[in-house]
């Protein structure tokens, strides 16, 4: 009991990685709501990408902009890298978000299963 | 040379946006623009390979930091033949596009990223550039699969975005792995680093496993593949034909490298055995980490990209003559299609293996290689995958040539055929109203089938040439 | 032995490809195509004879146009072996197209233009298998020669046709991947896959489970076209097919390229020494001996003449696999000798059944009492062709026969001398009840035939039902092959095989019978097979065949 406190008290990040991707996951495979889907997928992401940017820290370690009397910086590299990829996550769901609309807008419907049915019956 | 590295990736960009802006001027420039390009591209493409062929691996370092801390591109004997064949591919869709395709300005621009992510992602040496290019290319083909008319389309783009995005994160995971045991992103740095760690700490293990599950994703392997039948069956003709050869051969040319890179793990193994499939089969030839059966692999990359990019766009040109696009609907095809049924039954039989064509050469040398390396199993299974292959090609051949022609069409040629032992009297490069084939269309395939077969013949070119870049991996 | 540089084998691959695009471009016009047909043939001929007399004096003519995989020429290499299949196939191919001139005409066949392109092809592929110079060259022209094939076989596009199309294909292919792995495990021991003369050096001190495997798998890979049981049954389903190309498939190429395959593995790649040493002939020659054996019995109770005459094939076959088992001087010789021998006379049986069926629409045995009256040339053709099949002296199957019988006996494996004349006698009960009813029956008053009309072991009765029903309606027999009910659009004819009432009307003896465009390849073929047997030291085959077994040092 007592190791599974440390780890939410000690490595709580990590555990918030691990909370994420896995509802991401579950809301892309699990639900049937497309919007849903693309948010699950965007969960999905962050997930990853705070996982990222943790391996970054440096104990004790400021934020990397140059200060004044600041020795210890993180590592500036994930952030860098992060920032990328949250650009390319943010165009990612655009054009999901895109494509969900035009399949309503033919549809009427968001729910996959019901879309599925009726490609069946075209 | 090492600029045309760098333009050989920027310029498409570039391309793309003047293609969007020309078309804010013109209604119809996209395809000049777009061919314009992509001639440009195959020219910086041959010239990289030549000077990769005088000088060895080329090098070059954006914004001059130099690796590991910098960002570099590289082009060896694996990535500038690929890159070759991407160029020459997007030339001849882009020839076959002009007919077929999309005729807006937008799919041109969006065409031309996909070629840009393409090429990225073949010369880059960052490991996390690549999933920034592997995203570029992703977000190109989600947009182009839903270019189709059909609603259907847009599903599949959907499905396709959903998990080639999981794919594409999960190799970022690994990526993640990969610097937090390692500290860089540079692929050579990696390789390097890796060997330092070890290669059984576990997250080592961890960022290999999750580098090649995100990349069988957008592979298509089985049991992850259930994106692929769907985006290609809803997707234009021209899409299919791009995505099929290119998409999923660079991410199999990822998976190549990685396990290049990342030498020596029995995982590896139980992947090749899991698979029959064509990328199974490249995947094999890289896992079995001899440089005999990686040649076959590459070889067998190229074929594949040749075969299976020739036969979606000979079935666009059939779709387009007769409306077939079922098996059964390919019944007696032969005798109202000579010239198509003809190619089709070529490049399906390059496919199965028939030798000389390329697809034997390259299983010649993976089941070479299978056995030096003292793995029957693996050549047992990739010879019989090609009874497999027969099985479902077969199908395709006796049903275009010894099927009764389906009763809708049988009419007036019918008659025709039964006279004497003419096959055929329909026109077959017939550009009539009806039947919208352009020359150009009929002129990719038939340039599919023959390269298909002549590549057969450059097995040796093709090994010299990845000589140098195996001896290095291999260290041989 | 030197070696010329020389593109007459290229060439002799080629004639016959380039006219396929010809072939092709003249379809409107059928006496062109014809004639590209020919003018190939007869240019390949000439080709071929070009080298023979070089190839009798020790040259080898030799293609080399670069490597094909790491370590493997394409080459091509027109060495003794090799002329002595190019040869046959050439010749007969000459025969062969003449024939399908008349047998296509006459049955107004559909598809004519993609049969002579396919036939075109095959020849091509056939004489690449010929004189291919190792194991992944002729593996390519192997395969070629299976696709190129496969739509004669299919020819008909009926669902019997394309099921025996299918079947073949997957027979063939399948024994194309034994063939293909057995030459990565050869290439892999050895480094090379070059045929050479008495076996390749490196593969007698090679790793001997392997090489053994190696032998299995190549054999058995070859042994598919061979029709060796028990991986024959593609055979006699191929019988839809047209009449000129079952001649193609039996005595020209297909199943010719299968044992000419086991000749080349046995002979050049492993050798008899290393095949002696590995111990893998006597294997070799029992699967031969049980197969000709067998397949005599089957083809006793073949009402069909076609499928009667398909086991014959799958039984002389195993003759020359035997002869090449035996791996005595004078069983590879006679092995060896039997494939041009068999090719003529089982072409000539195959065209005189293919006469028949053109002329009168008959394709089973019992329905052709008396039809000697009808078609007299062309039955005595078949009588000849049938004594050379048993080994009836003077005529072609006895002398290759002979050489296995004295090598089988020379090598103290009598065994198979008992087989072969055992098989002789079988040849005999089962060609003898054709030739006998043709000339000495009539429609009214012939024997019963109970082998083929009762159940198998059942009681000889008199005259059982099944006799009666069998009578004149012969085409409703579930094995009729491409017999009964054609679907090609002959329902106009009054009768769909068997005599007409009344009986047959004669014919004269002067070719009255049929056309010359078939009667001529009986006649000529039939001659083959007789000049064969009277003089077989004249005849060029049995020198070429003595020096391969020269060269292989298995004679002095």
């Amino acid at each position: 009991m007592s190791a599974v406190v440390d780890v939410l008290l000690t490595r709580y990040n990590y555990v918030a990685v691990v909370v994420l991707v896995a509802a991401g996951l579950y809301l892309v495979i699990g639900d049937r709501n497309l919007v849903k889907k693309v948010i699950g997928m965007n969960l999905f992401q962050t997930g990853i990408f705070l996982f990222f940017i943790t391996t970054a820290v440096v104990e004790g370690g400021h934020p990397p902009v140059i200060e004044e009397g600041v020795e210890t910086y993180v590592s500036p590299l994930p952030h860098v890298l992060i920032l990328t990829a949250i650009v390319v996550g943010v165009s990612l769901t655009a054009v999901a978000l895109t494509l969900v609309v035009r399949i309503y807008s033919e549809y009427g419907t968001l729910r996959a299963d019901l879309i599925a049915e009726m490609e069946t019956d075209d | 040379m090492t600029d045309a590295i760098v333009l050989a990736v920027v310029f498409p960009i570039l391309a793309a946006v003047a293609s969007l802006l020309a078309g804010l001027r013109w209604d119809r420039s996209g395809w000049y623009v777009a061919a314009l390009a992509a001639v440009v591209e195959l020219g910086l493409a041959v010239s990289i390979l030549l000077s990769v062929l005088q000088g060895g691996r080329t090098a070059y370092e954006l914004g001059g930091f130099v690796p590991p801390a910098g960002i570099e591109l590289v082009a060896d004997g694996l990535s500038a033949p690929v890159l070759v064949l991407v160029a020459t591919v997007s030339l001849a869709v882009l020839a076959y596009a002009r007919r077929a395709g999309p005729r807006g300005n937008a799919f041109y621009t969006v065409y031309l990223l996909l070629v840009a992510g393409l090429a990225g992602v073949i010369l880059t040496g960052d490991i996390f550039n690549m999933y920034v290019f592997l995203e570029i290319t992703g977000l190109a083909a989600y947009a182009l699969v839903a270019s189709g008319d059909d609603v259907r389309s847009a599903v599949a783009a959907l499905k396709y975005l959903l998990l080639g995005t999981i794919g594409a994160s999960l190799f970022l995971l690994g990526a993640g792995y990969a610097y937090v045991a390692t500290g860089t992103l540079n692929m050579v740095d990696l390789a390097a680093r890796f060997a330092e760690v070890g290669y059984t700490s576990r997250p080592v293990l961890a960022s290999f496993g999750l580098i090649v599950t995100g990349l069988l994703v957008k592979v298509a392997l089985f049991p992850v593949h259930s994106w692929q039948p769907d985006a290609y069956a809803t997707a234009p003709d021209s899409v299919s034909a791009y995505i099929s050869a290119l998409v999923s051969t660079v991410s199999a040319y990822v998976v190549a490298g990685s396990v290049l890179a990342v030498t020596q793990s029995e995982l590896k193994r139980m992947l090749a055995y899991s698979s029959v499939s064509q990328f199974g089969m490249i995947v094999a030839a890289f896992a079995l980490l001899s440089p005999t059966a990686a040649v076959g692999g590459v070889v067998h990359l190229l074929g594949h990209a040749v075969i299976k990019g020739g036969l979606f766009a000979a079935a666009g040109v059939v779709a387009r003559q007769t409306g077939a696009r079922t098996v059964e609907e390919y019944a007696g095809l032969a005798s109202r299609r000579p010239v198509s049924a003809g190619l089709v039954a070529v490049l399906a039989l390059a496919l199965v293996g028939v030798p000389p064509a390329v697809g034997f050469v390259g299983k010649w040398y993976i089941v070479l290689g299978a056995i030096e390396s003292g793995a029957p199993v693996v050549a047992a299974v990739i010879l019989a995958s090609t009874l497999l292959t027969l099985a479902y090609v077969a199908r395709v051949i006796e049903r275009m040539y010894f099927a009764d022609v389906p009763a809708v069409e049988a009419g007036g040629e019918r008659a025709a055929v039964a006279a004497d032992g003419g096959e055929s009297t329909a026109a077959d490069t017939g550009v009539g109203e009806e039947s919208p084939v352009s020359p150009a269309m009929i002129a990719v395939v038939v340039l599919a089938a023959f390269a298909a077969v002549a590549l057969g013949f450059a097995g040796t070119a093709i090994q010299s040439l990845l000589e140098p870049t195996l001896q290095g991996v291999f260290g041989t | 032995m030197s070696e010329i540089a020389s593109l007459r084998p290229l060439a002799a691959v080629l004639v016959s490809a380039v006219a396929i695009p010809l072939i092709v471009a003249s379809h409107r016009r059928p006496n062109l195509r014809e004639g590209w047909t020919m003018l190939a043939a007869l240019a390949k001929v000439a080709i071929v004879a070009s080298m023979v007399p070089g190839v009798l004096a020790g040259d080898v003519y030799v293609t080399d146009m670069g490597t094909f995989v790491a370590g493997v020429g394409f080459v091509l290499r027109a060495d003794a072996l090799g002329m002595l299949f190019g040869a046959l196939a050439s010749a007969l191919w000459v025969i062969t197209s003449l024939y399908s001139v008349g047998y296509m005409r006459g049955l107004d066949e559909h598809g004519q233009t993609r049969y002579f392109a396919s036939f075109a092809a095959s020849l091509a592929t056939a004489i690449g298998v010929a004189f291919a110079a190792n194991l992944v060259t002729l593996f390519i022209f192997y395969e070629l020669l299976t696709v190129a094939t496969y739509p004669l076989v299919a020819h008909d596009e009926t669902a019997e046709a394309r099921a025996a199309g299918r079947k073949y294909l997957a027979y063939t292919f399948g024994g194309g991947v034994a063939v293909l792995t057995g030459t990565v495990l050869v290439f892999w021991l050895t480094g090379t896959t070059a045929f050479t003369p008495g076996g390749i050096v490196a593969l007698a001190e090679a790793d001997p489970a392997i090489a053994r495997l190696a032998f299995a798998l190549l054999a058995a890979g070859f042994g598919v076209k061979a029709a060796l049981m028990p991986l024959h049954s593609w055979l006699p389903d191929a019988m839809v097919a047209p009449t000129p190309v079952s001649g193609l498939l039996h005595a020209v190429a297909v199943v010719k390229s299968g044992v000419f395959g086991i000749a080349r593995v046995a002979l050049d790649v492993f050798g008899p020494e290393t095949m002696r040493e590995l111990g893998v002939g006597l294997p070799l020659a029992a699967v031969a001996a049980f197969t000709l054996l067998t397949a005599s019995v089957i083809a006793l109770r073949k009402d069909n003449l076609k499928r009667r005459l398909a086991y014959s094939t799958v039984s002389q076959l195993s003759y020359i696999v035997l002869g090449l088992g035996v791996l005595s001087g004078n069983a590879i010789v006679g092995g060896l000798l039997h494939i041009p021998a068999h090719a003529f006379m089982k072409l000539t049986l195959f065209f005189c059944a293919g006469a028949v069926h053109v002329e009168t629409h008959t394709d089973d045995i019992s329905n052709m009492a008396g039809i000697g009256r009808r078609m007299p040339l062309t039955m005595v053709a078949f009588a000849v062709a049938s004594a050379g099949m048993a080994g009836i002296p003077l005529l072609a199957g006895f002398v290759s026969k002979w050489y296995i019988l004295i090598g089988s006996v020379q090598s103290g494996q009598a065994v198979f001398a008992v087989a072969l004349l055992v098989s002789g006698m079988l040849n005999i009960a089962y060609f003898w009840p054709v030739v006998y009813q043709a000339f000495f029956e009539s429609p009214g008053d012939h024997d019963e035939k109970p082998l083929v009309e009762s159940v198998l072991g059942g009681r000889f009765g008199p005259g059982g039902s099944e006799a009666v029903a069998a009578d004149g309606s012969g085409d409703v027999r579930p094995d009729g092959g491409s017999g009964g009910a054609d679907p090609l659009g002959h329902t106009d004819h009054a009768h769909h095989g068997g005599p007409p009432p009344g009986g047959w009307e004669e014919r004269g003896w002067r070719g009255g019978e049929s056309t010359w465009f078939m009667l001529g390849p009986i006649l000529a073929s039939a001659s083959g097979a007789v000049a064969l047997g009277v003089a077989p030291a004249v005849f060029v085959f049995l020198r070429i065949v003595r020096t391969v077994a020269e060269n292989v040092g298995v004679i002095g």
